[in-house]
């Protein structure tokens, strides 16, 4: 999977090429808008994190070059603007989501994983975890064959789990996810791991393989 | 007191004055000539008496016994007559005619009269102006003239310095109406007055300072907020790489992840920061209709978890649900910094009481005492480190942008947030 990164700050640059490296992507990097415009027109990459104030020029003009040359799609957009108007605009002009700036890693990777699932479109949208299979596109998620029922918010934090499996997920950031920006109480993340623990027994009592682990003191793993 | 009735009193007292002041000299000065001209015939008299007693004998025995209306002749002694200064002098005398004492003006003087040799003491009177009459008259006079002029300048100051210092009401009532943050400077009135044409212009060039520094004031806050975006981005993806990296290392990760915690603090205060200013810079311009209580209803279900974490039974009691013309996303800021307020400052079991009416809800919840300026910015518990202390200065400011009230009381034990609209 190729990822561009269009960002002008080299220090957060770096930390997500790192990050997505990690992850096993392939990563391009541009820091400019012409550099930036020249490799998301001349290229096709699975996935674009799009910085929208650039040196040179707006990151909205350059979603506004690739629709012209119909190559919209597949674009976040990673802004420090929390701006509702840049957000419609940029979605109008093809970006797939809206990414505000600061973000946990574990975010930005749902997020990439959310539009390169979009853009399977040979079908098949499910992950398998030994004996469970997930289906993103019908939400629901089945051991041994059995569908398991679970909650809005259970099946939320089970795609975020799974898609950021082996990788540490703090509670912030699983509450974020769930729970939205507006979740801000930073004193009583209890509720997370009440729910976590709810989660956590419906898989045990149907004998799911899917196994969430618990780091102490900071969140959760899930380990495959 | 008005400016007018100020000048107004002012003038009519000095006026007074000089009119008093003035009424008594003229009296004075009338007196005086009347008294030269009575007492100039006086001494006319005075002389033809005289010449006449001289020239004809028993003429002034004549007198004395006939007594004539404007003459008194006594006979009087030498040493008398020589201490005798001849003088004038007002009094009265009792005239039979009228039944009544008149004042007169009078000539005393003594002579010898030639023929034989005798001193008299000689009176002449007459009639003269009665200073009582003229002084009722004079102030009869000075009165209407004193009312009538009252009231032509009255009339005429009110007319002319309120015609005159139009411009200058019409400024005040603008100033008074005058927003700094609606950063638009009203049309000055209209003048030909010098001073006022300055001073619009004074104003003008003031309020167009304040306005420039008021925005500077508020792009600051939210530029500063805003460049803090990136680097705290770029803390929390480095600090989160390294969490990942040294997982097992428990020292480590434990402190990274405190370090973790604390950006995340940061990050939510700045946010809410960045969020209050561009309340503030009115950036949330799309108005729309919006239910409130079904808007409310929302926000209470994303917060079932937590809300059942800590216990909290929620009772809601909805009546007809109004609509207010209001921007959605702020409608849905509002409400759900009301519930994440009742959730957070309630206790494990508490209660949270939500009752929406025609033109008002109430978020009500367990408390123990009551807080104080609870809308200002910064204002927490000082056990509750993690809050921003934003949340309700952000409810704040978006009920002050429409016409929604919000207040906040403590009774029987409960925090009690009323909206009104």
């Amino acid at each position: 999977m190729k990822i561009l990164i269009i960002e002008d700050e080299p220090a957060l640059m770096r930390t997500m090429e790192e990050f997505l490296l990690q992850e096993k992507y392939v990563v391009e990097k541009a820091s400019n808008y012409g550099a930036a415009v020249e490799k998301a027109l001349m290229y096709d990459y699975d996935c674009i994190l799009l910085d929208i104030s650039l040196p040179g020029g707006s990151g909205l003009k350059i979603l506004d070059e690739m629709k012209r040359e119909g190559k919209a799609g597949n674009v976040i957009i990673v802004s420090a603007k929390n701006s509702l108007d840049d957000k419609i605009l940029g979605l109008n002009l093809g970006a797939d989501d809206y990414l505000c700036k600061p973000f946990h890693l574990s975010e930005l990777h749902a997020r990439i994983k959310a539009v390169l699932r979009r853009k399977q479109t040979d079908g098949k949208d499910i992950l398998t975890f030994g004996n469970s299979a997930v289906n993103f596109k019908e939400r629901q998620l089945t051991v041994n064959c059995e569908p398991l029922k679970l909650n809005r918010k259970e099946f939320d934090m089970l795609l975020f789990f799974v898609t950021n499996k082996n990788r540490l997920i703090s509670k912030e950031a699983l509450a974020e996810h769930v729970w939205g920006d507006n979740i801000d109480l930073a004193d009583n993340f209890d509720f997370v791991y009440s729910q976590v623990k709810n989660l956590r027994k419906k898989l045990k009592e149907c004998g799911s393989d899917i196994v969430v682990g618990n780091v102490y003191g900071i969140g959760y793993k899930l380990v495959i | 007191m008005k400016l007018i009735n100020h000048l107004i009193l002012r003038i009519t007292v000095g006026f007074t004055v000089v009119m008093l002041f003035w009424g008594a000299v003229y009296f004075f000065l009338q007196m005086k000539e009347i008294h030269d001209g009575n007492d100039e015939g006086l001494t006319n008299l005075k002389q033809e008496f005289i010449a006449k007693a001289n020239a004809v004998g028993g003429f002034v025995e004549n007198m004395e016994r006939e007594t004539p209306l404007n003459l008194i002749v006594k006979e009087i002694s030498r040493e008398e007559a020589e201490k005798m200064v001849e003088n004038f002098s007002t009094t009265t005398v009792y005239f039979a005619t009228e039944l009544e004492k008149e004042e007169v003006r009078m000539l005393t003087t003594a002579f010898r009269c030639e023929q034989n040799g005798k001193f008299f003491q000689l009176q002449f009177f007459t009639s003269t102006v009665e200073s009582d009459d003229l002084i009722k008259n004079m102030l009869y006079l000075l009165l209407g003239l004193w009312v009538t002029l009252s009231l032509t300048i009255i009339i005429i100051s009110k007319i002319i310095i309120f015609r005159a210092n139009k411009p200058f009401y019409e400024l005040l009532d603008k100033l008074k109406n005058f927003r700094l943050d609606t950063n638009k400077i009203f049309d000055f009135p209209q003048t030909e007055i010098k001073e006022y044409a300055q001073l619009n212009r004074s104003v003008e060039e003031l309020l167009k300072k304040n306005i420039d520094i008021f925005t500077e004031q508020k792009q600051f806050i939210e530029n500063t907020s805003h460049e803090l975006q990136t680097p705290l981005a770029i803390v929390i993806a480095k600090l989160e790489m390294l969490l990942e990296k040294y997982q097992n290392n428990e020292y480590l990760s434990t402190e990274i992840a405190a370090a973790l915690n604390t950006l995340n603090r940061m990050k939510r205060l700045n946010s809410n920061l960045l969020l209050l200013s561009k309340i503030k810079n009115n950036l949330f311009t799309d108005i729309a209709e919006v239910d409130l209580q079904r808007v409310l209803e929302g926000v209470v279900a994303d917060f079932e978890e937590i809300i059942a974490c800590k216990n909290i039974t929620v009772v809601s009691t909805y009546s007809i649900s109004a609509t207010v013309r209001m921007n959605r996303d702020l409608a849905h800021i509002l409400l759900t910094n009301l519930v994440k307020n009742a959730v957070a400052h309630n206790r494990t079991g508490g209660q949270i009481i939500i009752s929406g009416k025609a033109n008002s809800i109430t978020i009500a919840n367990s408390g123990t005492t009551a807080a104080t300026n609870v809308f200002s910015r910064y204002q927490r518990d000082a056990n509750d480190e993690n809050s921003s202390g934003l949340g309700l200065s952000i409810v704040k400011s978006i009920a002050d942008l429409y016409p929604v009230d919000i207040n906040y009381h403590f009774e029987n034990g409960l925090h009690i947030f009323k909206i009104t609209f």
